[in-house]
């Protein structure tokens, strides 16, 4: 077939396109051959098709795929048997075959039209059996944009690694180029690829494919190999790409042997050709000769794309993992928490480098980790954490040049000044009038920077004048600036006694203290809470400052949470389903909130999660506030009539309801406080989707209502006869009709990932069948309100949720 | 070829018959002493001195034997002998190489044992001829450099340390001695760098490489442009960094364990010897028992890297695990001789093992940890000169540490806790604190109460005056910090509070003592000035509104120590005296407590009578400060907030020579026993070829 020629070549998409033309023209032959009064007859068809597809194609109704699907699969069995001998032979038509045919060109003009999406493309390559179709969408799947397939990936790579050769064929053509077309991707896959071959044990070949592609992928053999962008302009390396390759061969042996050692041997080569300091080849001037030639431009930034590669990625993100691991062993938290920083610090050494959070939006360079930061969270037995990570943005990791790297004391002053009268720093340091930015004499690139840090330089000094400035900054800076700093200043200009009541110190001393947000206190056993509950802005602000790198204009922060021993497929399958549920209430113009988080699976037993900004858990609202929920929303956000309160409430109770939605239609268990958060704005989230579907924790019976509704909540939303609380329940409604008009979106999710798998929650063989009754397709509107009444109600009531949590209360210490 | 075979048997002969052999290496010596030159009837005669044995003793006590009108015949032989040695340094052959070593070891050693009281230049003119000088010590040099960089053996190059040791300590005052001029030309620092870079070179040479650094940092500190000094000050090659703080670590922790099993040692005989002698004075006699010998040379180090070079501060807080498993690492105390190659086990480097071990047991830690541990330690005992020397020097760090933005910033990071066990002097009235109560704070705790203990424990007739201002002005800078960048540090004030006014009580009973060495006034007035930083910016640092009530208390109950600290000043500042001026500081100072305690004492009085409670809890008097606040007023006083920063010159100038020169000294006396006992060495390499 001619999509068999792909395998092994760089695919681009016009001979994709090709293909996908090939393919159509085949079947037009098809239908020329058949006989006349076929010909008609499929005309006839055809006109009744479009009619089908104008009425279709204005409301998108889902039912109507459902529909051609079942068709297709009608037709399957025939076009199974015959598809074939159909195609190698293309001169024997039979009756059969014809209608097969006309049977195709009818989705052919599906296919083609704009409304082929690749939610559709996936359904019918998951649906269909008959090659030629199979092939068409591996095809057409070239067409649709990177981003709108990325979603879909865990279902592709899913269906490569547990079906037939067919789909595997059709799909990798489509997945060589993409992995030759980015690392990200490539490592992607290859980590998807690793856990959903994990469960197999049956069938060595199938296992081979997934494994086989995923060698390829970390063999390297498919890196970009495309000539450096234009923009790398000038002294471009005249080095070819194999050349290139080789040099870069030669660094994944040393990355084996130690964690990032590939970053650092990057810029190795540049190094040779950079004669910038002529000074005997020490250790020491190795680190300012390589960045220097960074400083000098493209030149050396061709040569580090050398440096791309997914293993280094690979290595970074092993090795936080692998902290991880040795974190578990420790026994309590504090320890874990203090050799966590230890041993991040140790990472800071090797940054920044090609290195990036795959969790992250845009591209960028992982510069610095703030080690101390870092937090362990709440876990039993295994140890997550959550980091944080410095990054500056750029525009593209594979080809901007890697950040040079700044030492962690930039901003202070050289003591020694007056012995360095013949250092180049010194020289620097004198023109800086010995206060403060001492331009680091490699970091020369840097030194435009204005002085972004008073507070450091007054410091350095003792001059009165530039306390002066210190003060004025700090006046600028907060409000609630005691006045005192300012009276000292002008007593010494003045002269004159300056008296001061003890009583206003005093007072400020309290105001002061009430004025800091309220923040959670410092618990040994519990320390991601305050972390955690540190606005997400004012942190982003206090790293910022200490940050070397914080000055520059493309300085973010960012965080993830590491995870090992956890098999995060789930939660990947949950986040998806979450994701398309909420672009359907979009969609549909629905207000339910909900807050997908990104998953990152690395291997069945490890990977990464975005984490929840701004928020904390339940668990930790109750402990540290000892309030009610509702009291805390009071003090968070003030009194009743206050738009403030107003605003939360509303996003309480569209999170709630959006949430209540999820976990009746997934069936989310282990419902404890500890699971769901509460975020700044009042909403709430769930997290933690390790029991969904036919799955739920040790099977004790508990939890046993749709969701979980505690009186607590109702009490924030008004109340059981408030208005909020009516709001809520036809939310809930409006939000069920819009999941059940787009239901086949929602469950092909699930259904693909069930192949092959043995995750937990597709235990049992209901488990989709149980999904599609929960959309309860049969109910009218009405009694659809009746369903959604008794679910609120039935959970409002249940004992078992709050048996469930004082189970938890008892057996974790969860509150 | 035949050369090699030759040495071969050179030395299997060597081995079988030890005595004529060594007869002619010392009639090689011999002629050289002699007038002629000896190269004259031998044409091969250096080739073959340095492939003999050296027999240091004998040509260092020739070269001391020789005196001055001899020295004047001899000195071409000797020039020639320090040449050839420079260009056997080259050699493959390594036994030639070692020879060449030992032999300008006894020659540099030699004849400054002879001339110490002869000027440089005569001794660079014995040694290599002044029109040579220049050439011959570049060649030394690179030669060295190019051994201690290259790839070869390392016992070669652990004797190219302990030869440049040896040449950097042979005169007691380290600035007068003029060879190293040279050295400062010819720098050596990047291969130093180098070695410390190196996990495997600085496990087996990190120890002698810093110590040699720190010296040559001090040659001439303060008369000439010292390019180690500029150099050092600019490293900022982090794993360089880092491997010289991993030495200092291992020093100090090596320390720190020897000092912990020796006191578990004593407690065991401690125990024994109450059974058997009850209420004897033990505590005296342990005391003198514990000391171990204080190691100033690595704490020069230390000092030498946090004060000039700025990015040094960043290590101080690297963590890694503590290192208290007895690693047995040879080179880190400089007692112990050096084993040959091989023998030494790898060192335990935390920073290039990826794989850190794990052991829960094990706490992490960092230099900064392992430092304060080791001060206190060293603050227990100040009594003889050594740890005097130490303690100072180690306040005096903290002094830098406490004065770096850098370091203050993660001394106060909220999220970087420790526990800190700090030794505590075992003392009569109270009990040592159990170890595993202390809770993980911030470290800056820990340096407080490392002040506080300072200040608590010596109180002596012999006071250290020096060291207490030191200690007071550290808490002063810390607080300066705080109040600047508002940090609300959760720390029990109170301790430190009452610690200061015990102070200002000791010097008042002990006035007339102290004023015959001191300027106690000064003292004094650090003080009143640390009460009146919290008195006036609490507001802007105290972690609650009770904290500054509590300081109110605390003041309003120690009343009688400020009212007779104003009585004493004020009587002295009244007088004439050259005390008067210092006395009326103190006086000024004391304004705003004076004001406190006149306002709240009778307030607190009429509100016992009206009650008719004779005796006020703690509760009710703090009721009284925070209902009485309103009526009083205080005085703004000026630069509270501002300290005089660190400068080495001119005011600590003379301490650091004399802390060089005793440590010249000390290394001379280990090096000179290390280098003596290398015959192993020559076997290695003899098995080697």
């Amino acid at each position: 077939m001619e999509m068999d020629l792909a395998v092994d070549q760089v695919i681009d998409p016009e001979v994709a396109l090709k293909a996908c033309q090939e393919v159509l023209l085949q079947v037009q032959l098809q239908n020329r051959e058949g006989p006349d009064q076929q010909q008609q007859q499929q005309k006839q068809q055809q006109q009744v098709n479009n009619n089908n597809m104008d009425l279709t194609e204005g409301g998108a109704s889902p039912q109507w795929d459902a529909g051609s699907i079942r068709e297709e699969e009608e037709e399957e069995e025939e076009g199974e048997k015959h598809g074939a001998v159909r195609e190698i032979s293309q001169s024997s038509s039979s009756a059969a075959a014809a209608a097969a045919a006309s049977k195709q060109s009818w989705l052919l003009r599906l296919f083609e039209s704009k409304l082929f999406d690749v939610s559709m493309a996936i359904a019918y390559l998951y649906k269909s059996k008959e090659p030629g179709v199979q092939a068409y969408i591996g095809n057409r799947l070239f067409s649709f944009p990177d981003s709108e397939v990325d979603f879909y990936l865990p279902q592709l790579l899913n269906m490569y690694v547990h079906m037939d050769t067919e789909v595997g064929d059709a799909i990798s053509p489509y997945l060589i180029y993409r992995c030759r077309g980015g690392i990200a991707f490539s490592l992607l896959t290859a980590w998807l690829l690793g856990a959903y071959s994990s469960d197999m044990h049956i069938s060595t070949q199938r296992h081979s494919r997934g494994a086989k592609l995923r060698k390829l992928i970390l063999s390297d053999e498919l890196k970009p190999s495309s000539p450096p962008p234009a923009s790398i302009s000038g002294g471009s390396p005249a080095s070819s790409p194999s050349h290139r390759r080789r040099c870069h061969r030669r660094h994944n042996s040393s990355s084996v042997e130690s964690s990032l050692s590939l970053c650092a041997a990057g810029p190795v080569p540049a190094e040779a050709e950079a004669d910038v300091f002529v000074s005997p080849s020490r250790r020491t001037h190795q680190r300012s000769k390589s960045d220097a030639t960074t400083a000098s431009g493209g030149h050396s930034a061709g040569l580090r794309r050398t440096g791309s590669n997914p293993k280094v990625e690979a290595v970074h993100e092993e090795s936080l993992l692998g902290i991880g691991k040795r974190l578990a062993t420790l026994p309590t938290k504090e320890q874990k928490t203090q050799r966590l920083i230890s041993e991040l610090s140790l990472l800071n050494h090797k940054l920044p480098a090609r290195v990036w959070l795959p969790t992250a939006e845009r591209q960028h360079h992982v510069c610095r980790v703030p080690h101390t930061q870092a937090v362990v969270l709440n876990s039993k037995d295994k140890a997550p954490y959550i980091i944080y990570v410095e990054v500056l943005e750029c525009e593209s990791f594979e080809t901007s040049p890697v950040p040079v790297r700044i030492p962690e004391t930039r901003i202070r002053s050289a003591r020694s000044a007056e012995n360095l009268d013949c250092g180049v720093s010194a020289a620097n340091a004198i023109a800086n009038g010995g206060s403060g930015i001492t331009s680091e004499h490699r970091a020369g690139s840097f030194s435009t920077v204005p002085n972004y840090d008073n507070d450091d330089e007054a410091w350095a000094t003792d001059d009165i004048g530039q306390l002066q400035v210190e003060v004025e900054t700090q006046t600028s800076s907060s409000d609630n600036i005691s006045q005192f700093s300012v009276d000292s200043i002008t007593s010494l200009e003045s002269k004159e006694p300056v008296f001061i009541a003890a009583g206003d110190i005093r007072r400020r001393l309290s105001e002061n203290l009430a004025h800091t947000p309220t923040s959670f206190r410092r618990d040994p056993e519990d320390p991601s809470a305050v972390a955690l509950k540190e606005p997400w802005e004012e942190k982003v602000r206090r790293i910022r400052e200490a940050s070397p790198y914080g000055h520059l204009p493309n300085w973010r922060l960012l965080s993830v949470i590491v995870k090992c021993g956890d098999d995060l497929r789930q939660e990947l399958l949950a986040y998806q389903v979450l994701r398309q549920l909420q672009s359907i209430w979009q969609q549909e113009r629905v207000p339910l909130w909900i807050k997908p988080y990104k998953i990152l699976v690395m291997s069945s037993d490890s990977g990464m999660i975005e984490p929840v900004l701004n928020a904390v858990s339940l668990h930790q609202v109750r402990k540290q506030s000892q309030l009610s929920l509702l009291d805390y929303f009071l003090q968070e956000h003030g009194s009743f009539t206050t738009e403030e309160f107003l605003t939360a409430q509303r996003n309480f109770v569209q999170s709630c309801a959006g949430y209540s939605l999820i976990c009746y239609l997934l069936q989310v268990k282990d419902r404890h406080n500890g699971n769901i958060l509460l975020d700044s704005e009042g909403h709430i989230i769930h997290i933690d989707f390790g029991f969904i579907l036919s799955s739920s924790p040790r099977n004790l019976g508990f939890e046993t209502s749709a969701f979980k509704l505690t009186s607590e909540f109702v009490d924030v939303m008004g109340g059981l006869n408030g208005d909020m609380f009516i709001y809520y329940k036809m939310l809930m409604l409006q939000g069920l009709i819009a999941a059940r008009k787009h239901m086949e979106k929602v469950l092909q999710i699930v259904e693909i990932m069930q192949q092959g798998s043995h995750l937990p929650c597709f235990h049992g063989s209901s488990t989709i069948r149980g999904l599609k009754e929960r959309f309860h397709m049969s109910l009218t509107e009405e009694q659809l309100q009746l369903l959604v009444e008794q679910l609120v109600d039935g959970s409002m009531r249940s004992i078992t949720t709050k048996l469930y949590d004082s189970f938890q209360y008892v057996t974790n210490g969860i509150m | 070829m035949s050369q090699l075979e030759k040495k071969a048997g050179l030395l299997r002969r060597t081995s079988s018959s030890k005595k004529p052999l060594k007869e002619k290496v010392v009639l090689m010596y011999d002629e050289i002493f002699a007038k002629e030159d000896p190269a004259k009837n031998n044409p091969r005669f250096w080739d073959e001195l340095f492939l003999m044995k050296v027999n240091l003793e004998y040509l260092e006590s020739k070269l001391e034997s020789v005196d001055g009108e001899e020295v004047q015949r001899i000195q071409d032989n000797i020039n020639s002998l320090f040449h050839h040695c420079v260009q056997a340094l080259g050699e493959e052959h390594q036994i030639k190489v070692v020879n060449a070593l030992q032999t300008l070891c006894a020659l540099f050693r030699g004849v400054h044992q002879k001339n110490k009281s002869t000027s440089g230049f005569d001794i660079i003119n014995m040694l290599m001829g002044f029109d040579k000088a220049e050439q011959r010590m570049k060649d030394l040099m690179e030669r060295l450099d190019s051994l201690l960089c290259g790839d070869g053996s390392e016992s070669l190059k652990s004797l190219c340390l302990k030869l440049l040791l040896c040449l950097v300590t042979v005169t007691d005052n380290i600035s007068q001695n003029t060879i190293l001029e040279y050295v400062m030309i010819n720098s050596i620092f990047e291969a130093i760098l180098q070695i410390l870079s190196d996990v495997s070179s600085r496990g087996q040479h990190g120890y002698d490489a810093v110590v040699l650094l720190a010296l040559l940092v001090n040659y001439r500190k303060y008369e000439s442009v010292n390019p180690y000094i500029v150099k050092l000050s600019i490293v900022d090659d982090e794993p360089t960094l880092d491997g010289m703080g991993m030495v200092v670590h291992q020093a100090l922790t090596e320390y720190n364990r020897q000092y912990k099993d020796k006191e578990e040692e004593h407690q065991g005989g401690f125990f024994s010897t109450l059974t058997s002698m009850v209420g004897s004075m033990f505590i005296a006699d342990a005391d003198e028992k514990l000391s171990v010998q204080t190691n100033e040379a690595i704490l020069l180090a230390l000092y030498e890297a946090v004060h000039l070079n700025r990015n040094f501060i960043t290590v101080l807080a690297q963590s890694h695990p503590e290192m208290d498993i007895p690693t047995t690492p040879t080179t880190l105390t400089p007692t112990t001789p050096t084993t040959p190659l091989g023998t030494t086990p790898p060192s335990l480097d935390m920073m290039n093992n990826p794989e850190l071990p794990l052991d829960p047991n094990l706490q992490t830690s960092n230099l900064l940890i392992t430092f304060l541990k080791y001060a206190s330690i060293v603050m227990q005992d100040t009594k003889d000169e050594h740890r005097l020397n130490s303690a100072r020097l180690c306040l005096i760090i903290l002094t830098c540490i406490a004065e770096d933005q850098y370091a203050d910033a993660f001394l106060h990071d909220d999220n970087m806790n420790f526990r800190v066990n700090l030794h505590r002097m075992p003392m009569r009235h109270r009990k040592k604190a159990v170890d595993k109560n202390i809770p993980s704070r911030p470290l800056v705790c820990a340096v407080l109460d490392l002040m506080v203990e300072f200040i608590v424990t010596h109180m002596m007739k012999d006071f250290p005056m020096d060291l207490y201002l030191r200690c007071v002005q550290i808490i002063h800078k810390l607080l300066c910090y705080q109040k600047k960048c508002r940090i609300r540090l959760h720390y029990t004030w109170r301790e430190l509070w009452s610690a200061l006014i015990n102070l200002l009580k000791f010097l008042l009973s002990n006035e007339t003592t102290l004023l015959a060495k001191h300027n106690i006034f000064h003292l004094a007035l650090l003080v009143v000035n640390l009460f009146n930083m919290f008195i006036t910016y609490g507001d802007t640092f105290l972690p609650t509104s009770n904290s500054y009530d509590e300081l109110y208390y605390e003041i309003v109950r120690m009343h009688q120590v400020f009212d007779n600290l104003y009585c004493m000043v004020l009587r002295v500042s009244t007088n004439t005296g050259q005390w008067k001026e210092a006395a009326s500081k103190v006086t000024h100072a004391l304004i705003n407590v004076r004001a406190i305690v006149n306002h709240f004492n009778p307030k607190i009085e009429s509100y016992a009578a009206v009650n008719h409670i004779s005796q006020l809890s703690e509760e009710q008097v703090l009721e009284v400060v925070r209902s009485n606040y309103d009526t009083l007023t205080l005085k703004l006083q000026d630069g509270l907030d501002q300290f005089e920063r660190y400068s080495e010159q001119p005011k600590e100038a003379a301490f650091f020579k004399e802390l060089v020169r005793s440590i010249s000294l000390n290394v001379r006396k280990n090096v000179s026993l290390n280098t003596l006992s290398q015959g192993i060495l020559l076997k290695e390499f003899s098995t080697i070829s």
